[in-house]
């Protein structure tokens, strides 16, 4: 029982390092030039949402985000800002983890197909949660610095004009690994 | 490569170098909410001038602070426009249906801009004189409190340090692997989103399995060793509160007895 605990605690840590790495690098290919940058650094995230469930998803989010802050890569202008851009945006990654128990029961199966339906499903929720986390903290940073004209608005513009696509990409891409390589989600023995 | 290895630590041997990591985290903290309680142009350039005057005492080139500042241009010149072109009052000296530009806007509009501006100068501050090892311990000192809700601090710090401690061999190893593909004669960065996509899968796959493997021998290696999460553990690193983080923290309470009383002006 020990055992598996270190080793979750280390997979979680270790996978949340490269999620920064993947971030940090310049592998990710701009598509929207402002920001809207699309990289591989959630999938660390989901697999070890994938291998552990709903704590380790959870966790692993909430460790990349305060990795990044510690590492000075985040950009915080506003306390309730910053909760919502890191901590939480990137804890919120991990909910992919509720489809943990079904992924885990498909592979077993060898059911591949519906292996494939159900991580997306999980990246799906995750991401979708991580875009509501942004476009909370949109709201929170236009009503505090644009006046109070309207935030909601500022910030489904300023948001949905990168972050949707980039998620949509994102959900693509994870499925398209996932594919190639279902293993990656085996819990280890 | 080396750049992003350190994050963004210049090393250094000043008094904020110095000073104690927990000091500094609450103090830019701190200071980022004083922020908010300027009310008039006398209190942000006292802030101006007092940040301007931190960033000197690091003995770090004042590029490295616009640097923090680039990414962002665009989004506090968005926020600036707004609040200058759609805030009325004092003297209107243009008007447009609801855009206009008057004084309190222009006014307004420079306030808007200097919070962004000095936000983004004092926490590049404490990101460019502290080790992010150090940041770390001062956010476990800082999260102890979270200990009574039955959550393991202990467990949470070291799967930190451990990210930390990993991070650069993760990313040595991630460079190999691009290079081994370029040598291959993978170009990346080119052709449709479907093509590079396809092109970063042989990177990261490997990567996501060499991990795997990684995270199963340290794991070992530390039960052999007699690691259990749940015993007490002591520290390798002390943090010790010392003369000049008093003097820190004597400097933030000056500072807020002196943004109380601009205020007033």
């Amino acid at each position: 029982m020990e055992t598996k605990r270190t080793l979750f605690l280390i997979e979680v840590a270790i996978f949340s390092a490269l999620a920064l790495v993947l971030d940090l690098l310049p592998l990710s290919f701009k598509v929207w030039g402002q920001g809207g940058s699309v990289s591989f650094a959630m999938i660390p995230i989901f697999i070890v949402a994938f291998r552990w469930g709903l704590k380790g998803g959870l966790l692993a989010g909430l460790l990349y985000s305060i990795l990044q802050m510690a590492i000075g890569d985040a950009y915080i202008v506003h306390w309730a800002q910053a909760l919502l851009d890191y901590p939480i945006a990137f804890t919120v990654l991990g909910l992919a983890g509720l489809f943990a128990p079904a992924v885990q029961a498909a592979l077993k199966a060898d059911n591949i197909s519906k292996f494939i339906m159900l991580v997306s499903a999980g990246v799906f929720v995750g991401t979708s949660f991580r875009f509501i986390a942004h476009y909370a903290a949109g709201i929170v940073f236009f009503a505090a610095f644009s006046g109070d004209m309207n935030p909601w608005l500022y910030s489904l513009v300023y948001n949905g004009s990168f972050l949707l696509p980039s998620a949509i990409i994102n959900i693509v891409a994870v499925s398209f690994l996932f594919n190639k390589r279902p293993k990656l989600v085996a819990v280890a023995a | 490569m080396n750049k992003l290895m350190m994050g963004r630590y210049f090393s250094g041997d000043s008094f904020l170098h110095q000073l104690d990591p927990r000091t500094k985290l609450f103090a830019t903290l701190y200071i980022i909410a004083l922020l908010f309680f300027v009310e008039n142009i006398w209190g942000f350039l006292l802030l101006f001038a007092v940040t301007f005057f931190i960033m000197h005492q690091t003995g770090i080139a004042l590029v490295a602070f616009i640097n923090g500042v680039k990414p962002l241009i665009w989004l506090i010149l968005f926020a600036v426009m707004l609040r200058i072109f759609f805030t009325g009052g004092g003297i209107v000296y243009f008007r447009a249906g609801p855009v206009m530009l008057s004084s309190f806007g222009l006014i307004t509009g420079f306030y808007t801009f200097s919070r962004f501006v000095l936000m983004i100068f004092i926490s590049t501050v404490l990101t460019l004189t502290t080790k992010p090892i150090d940041l770390t311990d001062a956010i476990h000192a800082l999260l102890k409190p979270l200990q009574i809700f039955r959550i393991s601090i202990n467990d949470f710090a070291l799967m930190l340090s451990i990210s930390l401690r990993f991070i650069p061999n993760l990313l040595d190893e991630t460079t190999k692997i691009v290079d081994a593909q370029r040598a291959r004669g993978v170009v990346f960065g080119k052709g449709n989103i479907i093509q590079q996509m396809k092109k970063l899968v042989p990177i990261v796959l490997p990567l996501f399995a060499s991990s795997l493997k990684r995270a199963e021998e340290l794991a070992d290696v530390m039960e052999v060793k007699g690691y259990q999460s749940d015993q007490k553990r002591t520290r390798y690193r002390q943090l010790k509160w010392q003369v000049r983080d008093a003097v820190a923290l004597l400097m933030i309470v000056l500072l807020t007895a002196a943004v109380v009383f601009v205020n007033r002006l």
